[in-house]
C-alpha cells in the first residue's frame, strides 16, 4: 500500500532569530534556615527569585539528566532530609506555568500542605541555609537568523545551550502561553504543526539541555524528510 | 582572595601602573630557589628533578579565541556581543599587590581578555607603609572572624594611607572596581567621578569581627554594588550584591590538557604507580585542610580497597605551622610506602596538574575553606571528587551529582571505598563536575560576569535623572 503523500515543507514566512540570554546572579535579602522560613520566604520574595530557583535551575544544571528539577526540591532533600517534600516539589513541571506567580502559588501550596501534615519539620534546622538569589538578565543576539529549515538546523546546532533554554523554557513566560519559540515558529511560520507539538512534548526533566537540542533537531529533520 | 588561590599558576603579562619600590611584596619572588630537602618525602628514596628548584619561564597569556575549543564558539560570540555595547568605555581595577596572591593572578589573566574585547581595563595598586599593611592584614583576619582590638591608631593609619592614595590616583574610567578591604576607602573619591563603583570582596564576611565590620561598612555602602564569591560570604547591605565565583584558567599550566607522557613523567619523578588506584589531596599543609584526617580516611578505606595516597602541597617552607603540620602528616602516614607526601614550591603547576590527572579520586577534606579552587581544578579534570561541605565547596559540589560532600573522616573513608568500587558512578559525577566547572568556574565565565555587570551598571546609570 502506498504511503500518504506529505505536502512539501514550505519556505518559512519569516526568519527564526536565535537569541540567547545571559544571567548575572544577585544575592537576595531572603534566606531560610528551616522549612517554615522557606515557606515565608517563598511567599514574600521577589518574582525574580522564584524564577531563579525554578526556571533557571534547569539552565544552571543543564548537564544533569536526573535528580535536579528545582532548587527548593534539592534543598529540601539534602539540607532538610525531607524526601517526600522533595519529591513533591521536584514533580512541579515549570512548563505548566506561564507566570511566575503560578509557580509561586504551587510551591507555597506544596510546602504549606507538608508542614500542616508534619508540623515538627517546620522548625528543624537545615544543614545549610537556603539563600534566595535572583538574576539580572541581558538578552543578546546571535549570528544566526535562518530563513530556511536547513538553516534553522544549522543554527540550532551552533548556538549555546543558553539559547536553547531561552527559546524553549523561558519563552513561555514571555509568550504567556503553553508553547515555546521553536514550536511557535514551526507552527505559525512553517506550517509544521505536528513537529511543533512533538517538540513541545520533549521531557526537560529527563534530558540534558544538549539532549533537548538533539531531540528538536531530530524532530525537525524528520519533518523535512 | 584566600591564600588557597595562591597556588594557581600565573603567567600573565599585565602589570599595574604603580610607583616601583613602594609596594610590599609578600609573595615568592621569581628567581627564588626552593630548598631541595622540602620537595618530597624521600623516605622511599624518590628522586627530585632539579628542574623544579627554580620557577619556569611563564608562557604568554592566551587570547579569547583560544578558549573557543573549550567553551564553544557560541560562548565567545556572546562575549563579543556583550562587549560591543561597551566599546570606548573603560574599567579601572585597584588592589593592594601587583604580584602574588589570587587577585593579582586573576587580574593578570582577565585584563588582557577585556582589552582584547576593546574594553580597556587599567590596573592600579595602592601603596602604603608597613604600618598600613599590618593594619589591613589585621582587618583581613578580623573580617574572617578573628577577634581584634580596633584602636583609634589603626583607624588613623587606614584613613591616612587611604587619603594618600586618593590624592595620587585618578578615576576617569566608567567603572571602578576595588578589590578587598585594603583600598576600600578610595570610594571617598566617587563624588568627583562619573564612574560606577564596585567593591569586589574576595574574603568570607559571614562572621566578621563586629567592630572592624562596623568601621568598614559605611565605606562598602557607598559603592554601587558589591561582589562576593559565595552567597554564604555576603552580609546584609543596602546595595545590590552580586555573586561572582572565583575561576580557574583552563589554559594555564595548572589546568591545560596534558599528554600521557607528561603525566607519566611526573608520576615517575615522584614514585607514583599509575597501575594502581591513586587518591590525592592537593593543598597547603594547613590544619584547616586536614591532611592528617585524609591519611586516617585513607587508612580506613585501605582495609577494603587497594590504593595509594598522594598529599601534594606547599606552605611548609615559609610557615612554621606548615612545617609542623607536614611533620604531623608524615607521622600519621608512618612507614606506609603507598603514601607519597610532596611539599612542592608554588611554581609546580604542571606537576600538580599531572598528579591530579593521574588520580583516580581527588579529596579536599577541608574543615574550613574559602571557595576551594583545588576542588574546581579537580572537577575540571573530570575527577570524582570528595570534599568537606564547607565554605564555597557546596557551590561546586552538588552532593551525588557533581561530587560527594563529607563531614567526617569516616564519611570520607566510605566515599573513597564506594567510588573506587563503583567506577560507573564515579565517571558520571566526574563528567558532571567538569560540565559544572565549564558552565560556572572558568575564566571565560569570569569575563562574561564583568561585562554583564558593566552593562547592567551602565544601564542603571542611564536611567538615573540627570543632575541639574
Amino acid at each position: 500500500m502506498a504511503s500518504a503523500i506529505q505536502p512539501p515543507v514550505r519556505k518559512p514566512d519569516a526568519p527564526f532569530y536565535f537569541k540567547t540570554s545571559e544571567h548575572l546572579l544577585r544575592i537576595g535579602r531572603y534566606r531560610a534556615n528551616n522549612l517554615a522560613q522557606l515557606l515565608n520566604a517563598i511567599q514574600s520574595c521577589p518574582e525574580d527569585s522564584i524564577f531563579q530557583h525554578t526556571f533557571r535551575t534547569l539552565q544552571e544544571h543543564h548537564f544533569i539528566r536526573q535528580g535536579f528539577s528545582n532548587d527548593f526540591a534539592h534543598w529540601s532533600l539534602f539540607a532538610c532530609n525531607e524526601p517526600m517534600l522533595a519529591e513533591q516539589l521536584a514533580s512541579v513541571d515549570i512548563r505548566e506555568f506561564t507566570s511566575i506567580e503560578g509557580v509561586r502559588r504551587r510551591m507555597i501550596e506544596i510546602v504549606d500542605h507538608f508542614l500542616h501534615a508534619q508540623p515538627d519539620s517546620g522548625s528543624r534546622p537545615a544543614q545549610e541555609p537556603f539563600y534566595f538569589c535572583a538574576s539580572d538578565i541581558v538578552v543578546l543576539p546571535t549570528p544566526y537568523s535562518p530563513e530556511t529549515l536547513k538553516g534553522f538546523l544549522d543554527g540550532l546546532n551552533q548556538v549555546s545551550v543558553h539559547s536553547i533554554h531561552h527559546h524553549f523554557i523561558e519563552a513561555r513566560l514571555r509568550l504567556k502561553r503553553m508553547s515555546n519559540d521553536f514550536s511557535t515558529w514551526l507552527e505559525e511560520d512553517v506550517g509544521l504543526a505536528d513537529a511543533a507539538d512533538a517538540i513541545e512534548r520533549i521531557d526537560i526533566y529527563t534530558n540534558t539541555m544538549e539532549g533537548v537540542r538533539l531531540q528538536i533537531a531530530r524532530i525537525v529533520s524528520q519533518a523535512i524528510n | 582572595m584566600d591564600s588557597e588561590n595562591q597556588s594557581a599558576s600565573s603567567h600573565g603579562t599585565s602589570s599595574p601602573s604603580q610607583p616601583s619600590g613602594e609596594i610590599q611584596e609578600r609573595s615568592t619572588s621569581p628567581g627564588m630557589r626552593f630548598p631541595e630537602r622540602r620537595l618530597a618525602d624521600r623516605r622511599n628514596g624518590r628522586s627530585v628533578p632539579a628542574s623544579l628548584l627554580t620557577p619556569p619561564t611563564p608562557p604568554p597569556p592566551p587570547h579569547l579565541d583560544d578558549y573557543a575549543s573549550i567553551v564553544g564558539r557560541a560562548q565567545i560570540e556572546s562575549l563579543r556581543f556583550l562587549a560591543d555595547q561597551l566599546k570606548g568605555k573603560s574599567i579601572k581595577m585597584v588592589n593592594s599587590t601587583a604580584l602574588g596572591g589570587g587577585v593579582a593572578e586573576m587580574l593578570n589573566r582577565l585584563i588582557p581578555l577585556l582589552s582584547e574585547l576593546q574594553v580597556p581595563t587599567h590596573w592600579d595598586v595602592i601603596t602604603g607603609g608597613n604600618d598600613f599593611f599590618e593594619v589591613t592584614k589585621a582587618f583581613h583576619n578580623a573580617l574572617h572572624g578573628k577577634a581584634y582590638e580596633l584602636t583609634q591608631a589603626a583607624k588613623h593609619i587606614f584613613l591616612m594611607y587611604t587619603e594618600q592614595n586618593r590624592q595620587r590616583m585618578h578615576f576617569e574610567e566608567e567603572m571602578v572596581v576595588i578589590h578587598d578591604p585594603q583600598p576600600l576607602g578610595l570610594v571617598l573619591s566617587r563624588a568627583k567621578t562619573p564612574a560606577s563603583w564596585v567593591w569586589r570582596c574576595h574574603i568570607d564576611l559571614s562572621n566578621p569581627d563586629r567592630r572592624v565590620w562596623e568601621f568598614l561598612r559605611p565605606f562598602v555602602e557607598h559603592y554601587d554594588a558589591a561582589i562576593f564569591s559565595s552567597q554564604s560570604f555576603a552580609r546584609q547591605l543596602s546595595i545590590p550584591q552580586y555573586l561572582f565565583y572565583p575561576c580557574i584558567d583552563p589554559l594555564s599550566e595548572k589546568n591545560r590538557e596534558l599528554s600521557d607522557a607528561e603525566i607519566q613523567q611526573v608520576c615517575d619523578d615522584f614514585g607514583i604507580d599509575r597501575s594502581r588506584p591513586i587518591v590525592t589531596q592537593v593543598s597547603r599543609f594547613d590544619r584547616l585542610k586536614d591532611p592528617v584526617g585524609v591519611v586516617q580516611a585513607y587508612k580506613l578505606a585501605k582495609k577494603y580497597v587497594d590504593c595509594q595516597l598522594v598529599l601534594a602541597g606547599g606552605g611548609a617552607n615559609d610557615d612554621p605551622e606548615g612545617a609542623a603540620v607536614l611533620q604531623e602528616t608524615r607521622d600519621a602516614a608512618g612507614d606506609d610506602p603507598d603514601v607519597v607526601i610532596l611539599d612542592l614550591p608554588p611554581w609546580c603547576a604542571l606537576q600538580i596538574n599531572a598528579i591530579q590527572r593521574a588520580s583516580t579520586i581527588i579529596v579536599q577534606k577541608s574543615l574550613k575553606e574559602g571557595f576551594g579552587l583545588t576542588v574546581t581544578e579537580a572537577l575540571w579534570k573530570g575527577k570524582p571528587t570528595i570534599a568537606g561541605a564547607v565554605g564555597g565547596i557546596p557551590n561546586q559540589i552538588i552532593h551525588n551529582l557533581t561530587g560527594v560532600l563529607v563531614h567526617s573522616v569516616e564519611g570520607c573513608a566510605f566515599q573513597i571505598r564506594y567510588l573506587l568500587t563503583h567506577p560507573e558512578f564515579a565517571r558520571t559525577i566526574g563528567a558532571n563536575g567538569r560540565e559544572h566547572v565549564k558552565e560556572n568556574f572558568l575564566m571565560s565565565s569570569n569575563v562574561k560576569r564583568w561585562l554583564l555587570l558593566f552593562r547592567i551598571l551602565e544601564q542603571a546609570k542611564a536611567r538615573l535623572p540627570k543632575a541639574a
